[in-house]
């Protein structure tokens, strides 16, 4: 294969939990790609699995769901209809919508972007597959993902904060309250301590001496 | 919400045989675009191109059956769920269906620009008009493109060249001359474009 194109086959690549929901498993094929055009991602799920995570897209994305293979039952706002392979769905931003597998490995491709601006990859997908890697002991794959986000939106607090989440569940303190350093250049100072003082993954750290200065 | 299964989407049979079916137009998506095809007349199913002047990046995921992908020299079997990412808009790309059930999703759109729906949908499915010479429908589906763009130069164009052949001589040069305003290279594609032969020995063709 050239480097002017790439061969992927959705039954041979890895798919990632999506923890943070339900645990839908994750094609990430804008990470495995590196398509800048448009925001391309896969789910699969076996019989009765979730497959797609409901929400709606406060990206303001407008989205085109394609049922790849087996068959999927879609919820849009309440309404359920059957998806066997071969349906479209199109979704507006508002619009609350999520499926589920009816058959063995289903496969969904989600393809989405905002009307009248440029994609902008927003890097979650990159977060799903950290996580899911980290909860596997894989951190040193799972560091490279969260340092795709981080490069995504390099000034942004939140990549930062997640790979800083990242390091004290792993028992890495030091990595951690690196992060935490760097995150808090960029955040708002109430947003980031509502997150320090709450969020559990920073229990490992919480009662080293370095944690008061961060509340500070 | 809208939903529709690939077979009950619009068949456009073009001239090379593929069948265009217009996912984008069905569910006037407008924030990128995407296009699904089926084999006709003959094997074709992608029909062979660059992207070099939209600059755009592809994938097409093959949603049923097999198909023979060229991207640039080489060749690729591809079947149900597998994706070719097109990352060089300057590789030749194209496909034949290996099974008369192949059907593929194509999805594009330019790196860093909000996506405008491409000129071509409007000649695909103007295609069958101006075989069957309805020029008054073809020039009504340009108006409507053009309404969007009024100053894309390809469209007007295309405009002009239909309303020659439907004998609006006035028309048709007031389109083509805006066409060369814009990009002056229509200059010269008119000068040889046969759909002007009504009037390009006139004294006031713009390309003259």
């Amino acid at each position: 294969m050239s480097d002017g194109y790439v061969i992927i086959d959705l039954n041979d690549i890895e798919a990632f939990p999506y923890h943070q929901r339900g645990g839908q498993k994750l094609l990430p094929l804008q990470r495995l790609t590196g398509f800048q055009a448009v925001g391309m991602n896969g789910w699969i799920g076996g019989a009765g699995e979730p497959l797609v995570p409901e929400h709606a897209e406060d990206s303001d994305n407008e989205e085109l769901y394609v049922v790849v293979q087996g068959r999927a039952t879609f919820t849009v706002d309440g309404n359920s209809f059957d998806a066997p392979a071969g349906t479209l769905v199109h979704a507006l931003p508002g619009e609350l919508r999520s499926a589920q597998s009816e058959e063995p490995r289903t496969i969904i491709v989600a393809v989405g972007a905002t009307v009248g601006q440029p994609f902008s990859n927003p890097g979650w997908t990159s977060f799903v597959v950290a996580d899911a890697l980290r909860r596997e002991g894989r951190m040193d794959e799972s560091r490279a993902a969260i340092q795709e986000m981080i490069d995504l939106a390099p000034d942004h607090w939140g990549p930062l904060y997640n790979a800083a989440c990242f390091e004290a569940l792993a028992g890495n303190a030091d990595e951690a309250f690196a992060y935490l350093a760097r995150s808090k250049t960029f955040a708002d100072p109430d947003e980031l301590r509502g997150y320090l003082e709450g969020d559990t993954d920073l229990d490992p750290i919480r009662d080293d001496p370095r944690f008061p200065e961060l509340l500070a | 919400m809208n939903t529709a299964h690939i077979d009950e989407l619009d068949r456009h049979e073009m001239r090379d045989g593929f069948v265009w079916r217009p996912v984008r137009r069905h569910f006037d998506i407008k924030a990128f675009g995407v296009n699904a095809y089926t084999p006709g007349a003959t094997k074709q199913i992608v029909e062979e191109h660059t992207e070099s002047e939209l600059g755009h990046e592809e994938i097409y995921l093959v949603l049923r059956g097999r198909i023979r992908f060229t991207a640039g020299d080489d060749e690729h079997e591809l079947s149900q769920g597998q994706l070719i990412f097109m990352r060089d808009p300057s590789l030749k790309r194209g496909a034949v269906a290996l099974t008369d059930d192949a059907a593929v999703l194509a999805v594009g759109g330019k790196p860093g620009e909000a996506y405008e729906v491409s000129a071509w949908e409007t000649w695909f499915v103007a295609a069958p008009l101006v075989q069957a010479e309805k020029w008054d429908e073809v020039i009504a589906l340009h108006n409507e493109a053009l309404a969007q763009r009024p100053d894309h130069a390809p469209l007007l164009y295309n405009l002009a060249c239909t309303e020659a052949r439907a004998g609006k001589s006035a028309d048709a040069k007031t389109h083509l001359k805006r066409a060369i305003e814009l990009e002056p290279k229509w200059a010269e594609y008119a000068v040889k474009d046969a759909d002007f032969a009504s009037i390009s020995a006139d004294p006031d063709f713009p390309a003259a």
